[in-house]
């Protein structure tokens, strides 16, 4: 059995009746194997059950468990212990909640406020190509559907929106833009125009400072700023 | 100090969905394409519906080509009735069987990212269960997005939904169903970042708030499955259908359960035990590791009892081994991969070239609300209530019976919501708006969070919690006879008692987790106790229902369980017969839809 590990982790702490936050540190004997989930929940089951946090899938496919670790925005269900310990060499973790939208408890943010620029980008299909047989399915290649496949993988964790350096400010964020440019190269979509519209508006594409930061955060490993890249080109 | 629970505004809408997952958008979206102008309000517990849990289901959705020149609806049919050891509903099967196409094409028309074929078609892999020609061999009938199939499904519903302008209310449970005599006219609901309570009055409100499996120690569902929309039919005094009918999926991956899907066995993984051995040749010869579920997580746990199967250290855990080292590199890398990361990711094994350590996971709820082959709600087996209806994995119609096959789950979610969708809009010709709330309205739900924000003693709500989830797996999990269900039904009876007394450390109604989640957990006990009340009831073994001391099916249970509780334990049984409307017709080899032999 791999030995348990004491790891303390600092915790931004934020209540809403009192308008009041602080930080707070609680130590922690956990195996190495355990997610940070479990080991947020280990805290409420075994110190302090008002410490708030959010996940629902927990292994990696919903994107509701996004908090900062020294630095990094991550996924709190994948990130094992021992390989906290191992990538950051420290047993102290410095946890705060997501930047990205306001904070309702805790580690707690208001995605559903951060969602509202993944719904400004339109991430349905607007208009979609007829077939040249009603009840038959569109046609497309592995070769075309290769070339945007990662991108649909997204689950809008919102980690790339908050490591990036212009989505704070003016920018949709990547994976908003990338929502659009899914569809601006999904071969079923003509409502083109408008798209590219969305794309190179105010809030778009050009607000991109090229950081990449959104790649190196990415829990799902997807290269958002290659797209963000064809984006800027033009090349869909 | 506790604040005194009210009822903070009123909202108005046509149809209220509670539960925005894949069934409750698919019916939102079928209203809205045929009435655009309904209003529309989506409750989901998680902060948007991409989030649902219909999102985490990956291998496929099963149907059949008409372009397929080897398959036909008719043998999916009988693969569905055989796979619920025969207690599924006909007229459902055939109605879900014979439209499942047409819900494919209508996923990829609205923006599905199929997996395509060499022809740009969209592709298709064998799941356990489905064959051709009656048993003979591997059906290729699940159609599929790699191995993101519920993330493709999920997204589309969404999507369609939001390009219409449904009201998506998030992070929000609804907590009790509000009538006017008969007739459901919406339900009250709580929101988590305000903790306010609203009333919504709707002329029609679909319950469709998914499973419940989270009262099990190993479990693949998410954090909120809890059975929250059963609890709150049964508090109206409605009935819940076979919900001793738990799946459980053979291959979770060890430790907390996470699912690994069968996709992996469809794509040629394979079952073994500590001498590798592909033990699942010796339980079913023909179908092998891709036999129906309940026989796959029997098979193991028998591997396990009688020594042949490993154990983990760092997880506690006994478990057997999935092989999928001999699979092609394509195969790895591009139709697998996702899931394969789980391994490498969580258990630090890799699946190309080590063997990967699985056990059976409490997957899905074949019972639910019971409902006609349209989606409206039953109050008994002959009476709807007007104004409910109910679709997904929070029904049951009943496609699946007690035993559901693989891919069936999304083609349910799929054709069941788009039927109820269309069941509302029928609905809504004659319907009149609620006219004002009833006098009643908030008293279950103001009852249940006064106790919890006032409750009083030195109970902890994690080891409520844990004694719940151990209870469950040890007692009413894959095998089960008499003794250990009534143990179990005394130790629920002693847990619900214990709930009562676990003090809130925090009386805001702001963001309060803890609130929230002794809510859920008394919705675990509750729907806990009627799984074993169901179990106990059912003296025979069929699909997923196992009982030791009643090892076989028996004609006497030829029908579903229906279950009343609107006081803790004090149950009602009713029955609903099964559905044999296909056998009935006498139409081509109808003798295949009698109650037959079910063998792999």
């Amino acid at each position: 059995m791999s030995k348990p590990y004491k790891i303390t982790l600092e915790i931004n702490r934020y209540d809403p009746d009192t308008e009041l936050s602080w930080i707070q540190s609680y130590t922690v004997e956990a195996g190495g194997i355990l997610r940070f989930v479990d080991v947020l929940r280990k805290i409420n089951d075994e110190q302090d059950s008002t410490l708030a946090w959010a996940s629902s899938c927990e292994h990696a496919q919903c994107g509701s468990c996004g908090i900062i670790v020294n630095g990094k925005p991550l996924l709190a269900c994948e990130l094992l212990v021992k390989d906290a310990v191992e990538q950051f060499k420290t047993h102290t973790f410095r946890l705060r909640p997501l930047t990205i939208a306001p904070v309702l408890r805790d580690l707690i943010v208001d995605l559903e406020k951060a969602y509202e620029r993944v719904h400004k980008a339109k991430p349905y299909l607007i208009k979609p190509a007829p077939v040249p047989q009603e009840g038959d399915e569109y046609r497309i290649s592995q070769e075309k559907l290769e070339t945007y496949i990662e991108a649909t993988q997204c689950i809008n964790c919102f980690c790339c929106a908050t490591a990036c350096i212009s989505s704070h400010h003016h920018f949709i964020g990547p994976n908003a833009t990338m929502a659009n440019i899914v569809r601006l190269m999904d071969p079923r979509e003509t409502a083109k125009e408008e798209r590219m519209e969305i794309l190179y508006r105010e809030d778009g594409v050009y607000r991109c400072h090229t950081s990449r930061a959104c790649s190196f955060v990415c829990p799902k490993e997807i290269d958002v700023s290659h797209f963000l890249a064809l984006g800027k080109e033009g090349r869909f | 100090m506790v604040e005194k629970l009210a009822i903070d505004s009123t909202l108005r809408c046509d149809v209220l969905v509670i539960g925005a997952g894949g069934a409750g958008l698919r019916a939102a979206a079928q209203i809205c394409e045929e009435k655009p102008e309904t209003k529309i309000i989506a409750l989901t517990k998680v902060t948007s519906p991409q989030k649902s849990h219909t999102t985490t289901a990956q291998g496929g959705m099963a149907a059949v080509d008409p372009k397929d020149s080897e398959d036909r609806p008719l043998f999916h049919m009988f693969d569905t009735w055989k796979g619920s050891d025969c207690s599924s509903d006909q007229n459902v099967i055939k109605k879900v069987c014979e439209t499942g196409w047409e819900e494919v094409v209508w996923l990829e028309r609205h923006g599905m990212h199929f997996s395509r074929t060499e022809e740009s078609r969209i592709a298709k892999r064998p799941f356990g269960g489905h064959m051709l020609n009656f048993g003979e061999k591997m059906a290729f009938r699940a159609c599929y997005e790699a191995t993101r199939t519920g993330k493709g499904i999920m997204d589309t519903v969404w999507d369609e939904c939001l390009k219409y302008g449904v009201n998506f209310i998030g992070q929000c449970i609804a907590t009790e169903l509000l009538f006017e005599d008969d007739r459901c006219i919406g339900a009250i609901i709580f929101r988590f970042p305000e903790g306010k309570f609203k009333a919504v009055l709707a002329k029609a409100t679909i319950i469709a708030t998914g499973g419940k499996t989270r009262m099990y120690k190993v479990s693949t569902n998410c954090r909120g499955n809890t059975g929250d929309g059963l609890a709150m039919a049964l508090n109206a005094g409605l009935p819940v259908m076979d919900l001793e009918a738990v799946q459980f999926h053979p291959t979770g991956i060890i430790g907390p359960g996470i699912l690994a899907s069968e996709a992996l066995r469809g794509e040629g993984a394979i079952l073994r035990n500590k001498d590798e051995e592909p033990f699942m040749e010796r339980y079913a010869p023909t179908a092998k590791d891709l036999a129906p579920r309940d026989l796959i997580s029997r098979s193991i746990i028998t591997e396990i009892r009688e020594g042949r199967g490993l154990f983990n250290e760092d997880h506690n855990a006994k478990h057997v081994w999935l092989d999928l080292r001999h699979l092609p590199k394509e195969v790895h890398e591009k139709k697998i991969q996702e899931i394969e990361s789980f391994f490498r990711r969580f258990v630090g094994v890799d699946p190309v070239t080590e063997l990967c350590p699985v056990a059976p996971t409490a997957h899905y709820q074949m019972g639910g609300i019971p409902t006609n082959e349209y989606g409206d709600v039953q109050r008994d087996a002959d009476n709807i209530v007007p104004g409910l209806f109910a679709c997904g994995e929070a029904a049951a119609a009943s496609l699946h019976g007690l035993n559901r096959l693989g891919t069936n789950s999304l083609l349910e979610l799929i054709t069941m919501g788009k039927v109820t969708g269309r069941q509302v809009v029928e609905y809504l010709k004659d319907a009149k708006d609620p006219e004002e709330l009833p006098p009643n309205a908030g008293n279950i739900t103001f009852g249940q969070f006064s106790t919890y924000l006032k409750a009083q003693g030195n109970e902890n709500y994690a080891d409520v919690r844990d004694t719940l989830r151990q209870t469950m797996m040890d007692n009413v999990g894959i095998f089960r006879s008499e003794k250990p269900l009534l143990e179990a039904i005394d130790k629920l009876k002693e847990l619900r008692e214990r709930a009562m007394h676990i003090p809130m450390s925090l009386t805001s109604l702001q963001a309060n987790q803890d609130l929230w989640q002794i809510w859920e957990l008394n919705n675990l006990i509750t729907v806990s106790i009627i799984i074993a009340q169901g179990a106990l009831a059912r003296k025979e073994s069929r699909g997923a229902h196992f009982r030791e001391d009643y090892p076989v099916r028996s004609n006497e249970f030829n029908y579903h369980t229906l279950v009343y509780m609107q006081e803790f334990n004090k149950i009602s049984f009713g029955k609903r017969p099964i559905d044999m409307s296909l056998f009935k017709a006498k139409g081509e080899r109808y003798e295949m839809f009698d109650y037959i032999e079910r063998k792999y």
